[in-house]
């Protein structure tokens, strides 16, 4: 590794200001787990590091009174996973939090993160988008808001600007009528995702009729993204067998994979169609079973 | 560059002066000579290198030295006290989950946080809070057996 | 016989040190002035050097010393000096991604990397091959442009007529399998410190299974005296056959330190491990199996293609011990085997585990399956019907003795339920299971023309027992088994002994940890040791208990004289024998494995193997139709062990093996592209995690007629041997394809699937 400076500063605007010098060679630390591994094995040089270790906040996780879920950006996944309230309100976040990396790497990395990292392949994105979520960033002084899904530019890629952070996640209440769910596909039992397909669907009571669903997919683009063909084909409509199998079908016509180490692109389409309809169908069972009245 | 750090490790207080490169397991390994923390790959991917941070478990070849500023870490050497095996410990001896060794201060670690965190765990959960351990020699059967032995050896203790 | 010790699951000798961090292993080593050496490696498949500038990098604050092939001897190197290939640090060409070109010593990692960075190396480039075949190719670029062919062993073994068994047998099956590159992946990366003294001697600390050949193999490419050369180890993070020859580190190492006058260690990270740590050698097999309607296997011809990389190192060895176990298995009458090894421009394969025999296993064991298919009888019931037996001489001249091979099937058949699982009807899963045969050496091998061990243990006044062996441990657990041999024998606890094996210095000559040698060939030794001090420790306390030394009783720490009431403790007539008498108490044991008759290293084959160890394993898989993804859920390995000796250590060389065998068959393969490997870390090359592993049940099948200690052989290979074949066949089970080449992917299972739709 070259050497860089290590800055601890604790306030947020102390940090978007150290953020906003050197010239873009200088980034966030917030667990590391991703970052270090990039400056130790990739080649990503920088001459400095802001650590948000210190900046008070940053790491609040709870329930507004409306039922939305604030995760500050550097809440370590674990405690996502672990606590009971997501645990209780949001199971799809706790089980899609639990799937990243090993209980050490959960200690540390955050979900701020995971995000920023932008990696296609990140296993938070999908679930959070296809909750709905808001992303706020901030420059120290003043706070922006954008949708999660429109946070992601490119591989590695955010539409952070030099001196801002992303400070809090936001996740829309889930209504009683809502279910959510994250499906990962892996080589081991330890592995980044090979493709993740995340759906959250809101029924009409006491049916399957689907009043509002979002289908996001992860590792199959540039960028995680929402198959929005699916999508229209099931709002409105009652989801049975045969819609979730031309469903999961129509999502794979979003996907744009690329052959790599973990899967061909033909695999990952097929793994695209497959995690659809399991997705779709744990939400169909779900309506089914009755969880929405 | 060089900065000051202090940093508790296994009770006790150091008072060290420390490049910013240097990660948690450098400073344990080659500053303060706790070599029981082991480098398998320096990418938080085989856990050898596990500690506890503020009691959390943490690959330490991820954790910059100057991220555990203030805080206290628990390595491997920390564990027995007067020459009395922990528990976990206990329980990777009797049942042979040891074969080379190189992981076993990892796997002992993440053992030790998962039990603390989760005293009466399901087999699943074993297997998915030990997952970030590489083990090449044993297969893992006796580490799992391993686990749950430890499981009711602190059980029996918390009963004492 | 009654044993206190032997055959007890009692935890290992090095436990606690392990367990709470206190073990020192050549990595966790410091000592005074020590500098960081590295390595600067080629990033060509195939290139000549036409200049290298190092002058930036010597002017480099903090580095101590910069070296090319210009000061470094430059003789050839190889495991066989005679077909030596490879230089210490290449002068004129690379010939993989990774080759050894320059390497510095610095005083710390940083600077060290960033010296490295420095070295201007100006290359034309070469033509590259990747693949044997197009490698035996006429006019293929030659890795080694000084030789004919890029073909560099050959080997040739006949019995019987295999070509009029074939035409006049009732069923003949033929197929060709392959496999890849499997890394070892040991958790502490292969490294060294090398450090010279003022008598001009050599110290090496180092990470190796066999320190003395490795000792003779450093004098012999420095061209110094073997005296002048020390190796010490400390506790070994795993071997799995990856450090059984000499590394080119020590040797670099070793310069550095000469021209530094100080301690220089080299350590390979993980990348490194992963790109020129060599490999298990990659097998391309054309198989053909005839047998006649009874059931009985008549011949066998097998044509290998062994993908040796860019130099030899095991390669010729690894091929020749396969063709040993191919004319073992089932005493088949007329056996051909035809195998070439050829060099390629990728990282070069060396020995793992198993010693080219699963990778032989799984094409005949394989077959086995596919023929039984064709013949339309059960393949366990084929199986049964071409045992290998007890004693007597096989057609290819490999004596049995000690064979339990029909028992271990029976064994593993009736624990996985087969004829159950086998009758089962179809419930929509898909599921199924296979089993596999396996034979390998459990004593290593007479090879190098001869195969002996030796022992030294002394009994001390203070109350312990010293056990010195070359019984190296590298995380297999021979000191505890050496420990157990001893103490059995000697009538001490275990918990009494000490046992040293780390250092070329102290320890007798030996060949080193491989092949399933230690317990055999060092045990005998051990055994041999302890009683010839057991007959000391007779003769003193005869003398002081006033008694003939055939009447003294040595037995749990105690020791009286027959028929007398009065029992002693051991050590105190150790300290009185000692300290009152002057009467030194000690051992000396030899082990000689005889070679047979006539032997040759040449016409030996398979009469090189001193001890056959035999073993089923039965496993049950799952696939899931929609990923292909194969899951392994239950194995029942049934393995001989002789007599064990340690039941909890036996289990865990065998389970541990049925990982690195599941690695195998699903999941491990080094990826390249134009010889660059793609996965050299262990997110991207996927060994087996605590997650992956199915249930595992483990049988050890004792069996008489073995010439190992307690009547013990060796069961470090064995487990890996028949794993993969094992689940080639029950995936076979469970979805009707047969894979011919591993790891079976998911993708491979997918696109099966979708062809038998």
């Amino acid at each position: 590794m070259k050497p860089f400076e290590y800055k601890r500063p604790s306030s947020l605007e102390e940090a978007c200001t150290m953020l906003a010098a050197q010239d873009g060679r200088v980034k966030a630390l917030a667990g590391g787990t991703d970052l270090l591994v990039q400056m130790k094995q990739g080649g990503l040089e920088l001459d400095a590091l802001v650590s948000l270790r210190d900046v008070p906040g940053l790491d609040a996780l709870h329930l507004e009174e409306d039922g939305s879920l604030i995760m500050g950006s550097a809440t370590p996944l674990g405690a996502i996973e672990n606590s009971p309230d997501v645990r209780r309100a949001f199971p799809g976040i706790a089980e899609a939090a639990s799937f990243v990396g090993s209980m050490q790497v959960r200690s540390r990395a955050t979900v701020g993160g995971n995000l920023c990292n932008a990696a296609p392949s990140a296993d938070t994105a999908p679930i959070l988008i296809a909750c709905g979520s808001t992303a706020v960033i901030t420059d120290g002084q003043a706070d922006r808001t954008v949708l999660l899904e429109d946070f992601f530019s490119g591989p590695g890629q955010t539409v952070l600007g030099p001196g801002e952070l992303l400070r809090a996640i936001v996740v829309p209440p889930v209504p009683e009528t809502g279910f959510a769910k994250y499906c990962k596909s892996f080589r081991s039992a330890m592995d980044c995702c090979t493709v993740g397909v995340a759906v959250y669907s809101d029924f009409v009571p006491g049916s399957a009729v689907v009043r509002d669903l979002r289908l996001a997919l992860g590792a199959v683009a540039p960028t995680p993204i929402r198959a929005r063909a699916a999508e229209a084909m099931l709002v409105g409509q009652e989801l049975d067998e045969a819609l979730t199998d031309r469903a999961s079908l129509e999502a794979v016509a979003d996907a744009l994979p690329i052959s790599d180490l973990r899967a061909s692109a033909a695999y990952r389409k097929v793994l695209v169609e497959v995690l659809s309809r399991r997705a779709l169908t744990a939400a169909r069972a779900w309506a089914e079973r009755g969880a929405v009245a | 560059m060089k900065q000051e750090l202090l940093i508790t490790v296994n009770g006790d207080e150091h008072h060290l002066l420390v490049d910013t490169r240097r990660t948690l397991l450098d400073v344990l390994r080659d500053d303060l000579g706790l070599t029981g923390t082991k480098n398998g790959c320096g990418a938080g991917e085989c856990g050898a290198c596990t500690v506890l941070l503020d009691g959390e478990p943490v690959n330490s070849c991820l954790t910059l030295a100057h991220e555990a500023a203030g805080r206290d870490v628990l390595t491997i050497e920390g564990l027995s006290s007067g020459g009395v095996l922990h528990p976990v410990q206990q329980a990777f001896v009797s049942q042979g989950a040891i074969q080379c060794g190189f992981c076993t201060p990892g796997m002992v670690m993440t053992t030790k946080a998962l039990l603390d965190r989760n005293p009466d765990p399901t087999r699943e959960e074993i297997l998915a809070g030990l997952r970030g351990n590489l083990c090449r020699c044993t297969g893992y059967v006796k580490i799992v057996e391993a686990v749950e032995v430890a499981q009711c050896l602190l059980a029996e203790e918390e009963l004492v | 016989m009654s044993t206190c010790i032997i055959g007890k699951g009692l935890p290992r000798v090095d436990a606690v040190p392990k367990v709470t961090g206190a073990a020192q292993y050549t990595v966790d080593l410091k000592m005074p002035g020590l500098l960081v050496g590295k390595i600067l490696r080629s990033p060509h498949a195939h290139a000549r050097i036409k200049s290298i500038d190092t002058s930036a990098a010597e002017q480099l604050k903090g580095v101590l010393a910069v070296i090319t092939a210009k000061d470094v001897p430059d003789g050839l190197f190889s495991f066989y000096q005679w077909l030596a290939d490879k230089n210490i640090l290449c002068g004129e060409t690379v010939r993989y991604i990774g080759d050894e070109v320059a390497a510095v010593a610095a005083v710390d990692d940083d600077t060290a990397e960033e010296a490295v960075s420095l070295i201007k190396v100006d290359y034309e480039l070469l033509p590259a091959v990747f693949d044997v075949h197009a490698a035996l190719e006429p006019g293929a670029p030659l890795v080694h442009d000084d030789k004919e062919s890029n073909s560099t062993w050959s080997v040739e073994r006949l019995f019987g007529d295999p070509d009029k068994a074939l035409a006049e047998c009732d069923f003949v099956v033929e197929g060709t399998y392959v496999t890849h590159a499997q890394a070892h992946t040991c958790l502490e990366t292969s490294n060294c410190i090398a450090k010279w003294d003022e008598k001009d001697r050599l110290t090496i600390w180092t990470n190796a299974q066999a320190p003395h050949t490795q000792r003779q193999e450093v004098a012999r490419i420095l061209g110094i005296p073997r005296r002048n050369v020390r190796v010490i180890n400390s506790y070994m993070g795993g071997g799995f056959g990856s450090k059984l020859v000499m590394d080119v580190k020590l040797p670099i190492a070793s310069v550095l330190s000469r021209l530094t006058g100080r301690p220089v260690r080299i350590v390979n990270t993980r990348s490194e491990e992963f790109t020129t740590g060599k490999t298990r050698y990659p097998y391309t097999m054309s198989l053909k199996t005839g047998a006649m309607k009874d059931g009985r296997i008549v011949v066998r011809d097998l044509t290998v293609i062994g993908d040796a990389g860019a130099y030899h190192d095991k390669g010729p060895a690894t091929i020749n011990f396969s063709s040993m176990m191919f004319g073992t298995l089932y005493d088949v009458p007329n056996i051909r085997f035809q195998a070439q090894m050829v060099y390629t421009n990728k990282e070069m394969g060396t020995a793992f585990r198993g010693f080219g025999n699963p990778q032989l296993t799984f094409a005949t064991e394989s077959q086995l399956d596919e023929l039984a298919h064709k013949m339309g009888i059960d393949p366990l019931d084929l199986r049964l019907r071409n045992s290998n037996c007890s004693m007597g001489t096989t057609s290819c001249g490999a004596e049995i003795c000690g064979c339990a091979m029909t028992e271990c099937m029976e064994a593993a058949s009736e624990a996985i339920e087969w004829s159950q699982k086998k009758a089962r009807p179809s419930d929509g899963t898909l599921r199924g299971v296979g089993l596999a045969n396996m034979v390998h050496t459990g004593g290593g091998g007479r090879f190098y023309g001869y195969n002996s061990a030796e022992a030294f243990i002394k009994l001390s006044d203070e109350g312990t027992v010293t056990l010195i062996t070359s019984a190296l441990d590298m995380g297999q657990g021979s000191h505890t088994t050496m420990a157990q041999i001893a103490a059995e024998e000697l009538g001490v606890s275990l918990s009494d002994i000490n046992v040293l094996s780390h250092d070329t210095e102290l320890t007798p000559y030996d060949l080193g940890s491989w092949g399933s040698r230690a317990t055999f060939m060092d045990g005998n030794a051990v055994q041999a040791a302890a009683r010839d001090a057991r007959a000391a420790l007779a003769e003193a306390a005869a003398e002081m208990l006033e008694a003939d030394p055939a009447d003294i009783v040595i037995e749990e720490s105690k020791v009286w004289v027959k028929g007398s009431s009065e029992k002693h403790d051991l050590f105190e007539i150790v300290d009185h024998a000692v300290n009152a008498h002057g009467i030194p108490i000690s051992g000396t044991g030899q082990f000689v494995d005889k070679l047979p008759e006539g032997y040759t290293i040449p016409t030996a084959f398979a009469k090189n193997i001193p001890c056959f160890s035999f073993g089923t394993q039965a496993v049950e898989v799952e696939v899931d139709p929609e990923t292909g993804q194969v899951r392994v859920l239950r194995v029942v390995a049934a393995h001989e062990t002789g007599t064990t000796i340690n039941q909890t250590m036996s289990e865990g060389q065998i389970e541990g093996s049925i990982a690195q065998g599941i690695g195998f068959a699903l999941m491990e393969r080094l990826v390249r592209q134009e010889g660059k490997v793609q996965n050299d870390r262990f997110l991207d090359y996927k060994i087996p995690n605590i997650g992956d592993m199915p249930e595992i049940e483990t049988i050890l099948v004792e069996s008489v007629g073995t010439k190992g200690p307690f009547g013990a052989k060796g069961i470090g290979e064995p487990g890996l041997v028949p794993t993969a074949p094992a689940i080639a066949n029950a995936v076979f089970d469970a979805i009707g394809v047969r894979f011919h080449e591993l790891p079976i992917t998911r993708d491979m299972v997918l696109e099966a699937l979708k062809e038998t739709r």
